[in-house]
């Protein structure tokens, strides 16, 4: 296989592994005392996701080598998705 | 001074940035079938209404999802995405090798796939098995209802993924058949299953 591609995809999985991992941190913020809500982890959960998915998208998916109508069909379900989660939860604090 | 961009050749001149960027569009593809992606679009704007839904109740009654999210593992949430992340790695190395003739390596990548498919399968299993122990079920709570219906549905398409991925085999194994644009569909399908879990994870296991 080509070694440049190889290297590529290698350093994707690494980088959404490692990523996935430092979820681990996140769950040990909250004390004995259970979870509590909190706003700023909320958005950075669901940024990286979002953005890990981009990862997928581009690397796995091969939407880096495709039609940039492709490009710009999975760039706006990522924004869509982004836009309605982040809208919701922060609208919905707001408002509780 | 010398202008990078362009080389002089006589009376013509050829814009190198030009010339690339025309290469570039040209040599672009669409990754499999066009209708596969027709259907990855539909299922993910799909689940963006599930997700969408999940979040409304979830601000709604934010103490009942956060004290049954505790009940969760977060180390199987996060085993769970490394299982999914490094099948799609192997799908797509699969994909790769098939495109250059590498059929034996492509059925490898292909095992390797179903392999960590199964594992992400079995640890589900083993974790809904966990949780019903506990006393938690479909009908406890709000959190569970969605907890389970959302890795149930997810749980659906791993299923059909595994028939695609029987398919991506039949595709590889012989050499009458081995076609490309089969192939890619197949991965194309697979890696859906790898990112609609990724968003689940995240607003399932660890968002606060």
């Amino acid at each position: 296989m080509n070694a440049r591609f190889e290297k590529r995809l290698l350093l994707a999985w690494l980088a959404l592994s490692a990523i996935t991992i430092a979820s681990l941190w996140v769950g040990s913020l909250d004390g004995r005392g259970g979870l509590s809500a909190n706003a700023a982890i909320t958005f950075g959960v669901i940024a990286v996701a979002l953005i890990k998915v981009r990862i997928i998208f581009r690397e796995f998916m091969e939407v880096r080598h495709a039609p940039v109508l492709l490009c710009r069909l999975t760039d706006t379900w990522l924004m869509i998705t982004a836009v309605s989660l982040l809208g919701i939860y922060f609208v919905g604090r707001a408002t509780s | 001074m010398t202008n990078l961009a362009s080389v002089r050749s006589g009376p013509h001149e050829i814009d190198l940035r030009a010339a690339a960027s025309y290469l570039a569009k040209s040599t672009r593809f669409v990754p499999g079938q066009p209708d596969m992606w027709a259907f990855v679009l539909f299922e993910a704007l799909v689940f963006t209404g599930y997700f969408g839904i999940y979040m409304v109740h979830r601000t709604q009654n934010p103490e009942l999802f956060l004290g049954s999210q505790a009940q969760l593992d977060l180390r199987i949430g996060v085993l769970n995405t490394l299982l999914l992340l490094v099948s799609s790695w192997s799908i797509a190395r699969c994909v790769r090798a098939a495109r250059e003739g590498a059929y034996r390596s492509a059925l490898s990548q292909a095992y390797l796939t179903l392999f960590f498919g199964i594992a992400f399968l079995t640890s589900k299993v083993f974790e809904w098995s966990r949780e019903i122990h506990k006393g938690y079920t479909l009908s406890t709570n709000e959190f569970f209802s969605f907890y389970f219906f959302l890795t149930g549905i997810h749980f659906l398409h791993l299923l059909i993924g595994f028939v695609v991925l029987g398919v991506v085999v039949y595709q590889l194994w012989s050499p009458a058949r081995r076609s490309q644009l089969l192939v890619e569909t197949g991965a194309t399908y697979w890696h859906t299953v790898d990112f609609l879990w990724v968003m689940i994870f995240a607003l399932l296991y660890v968002m606060r």
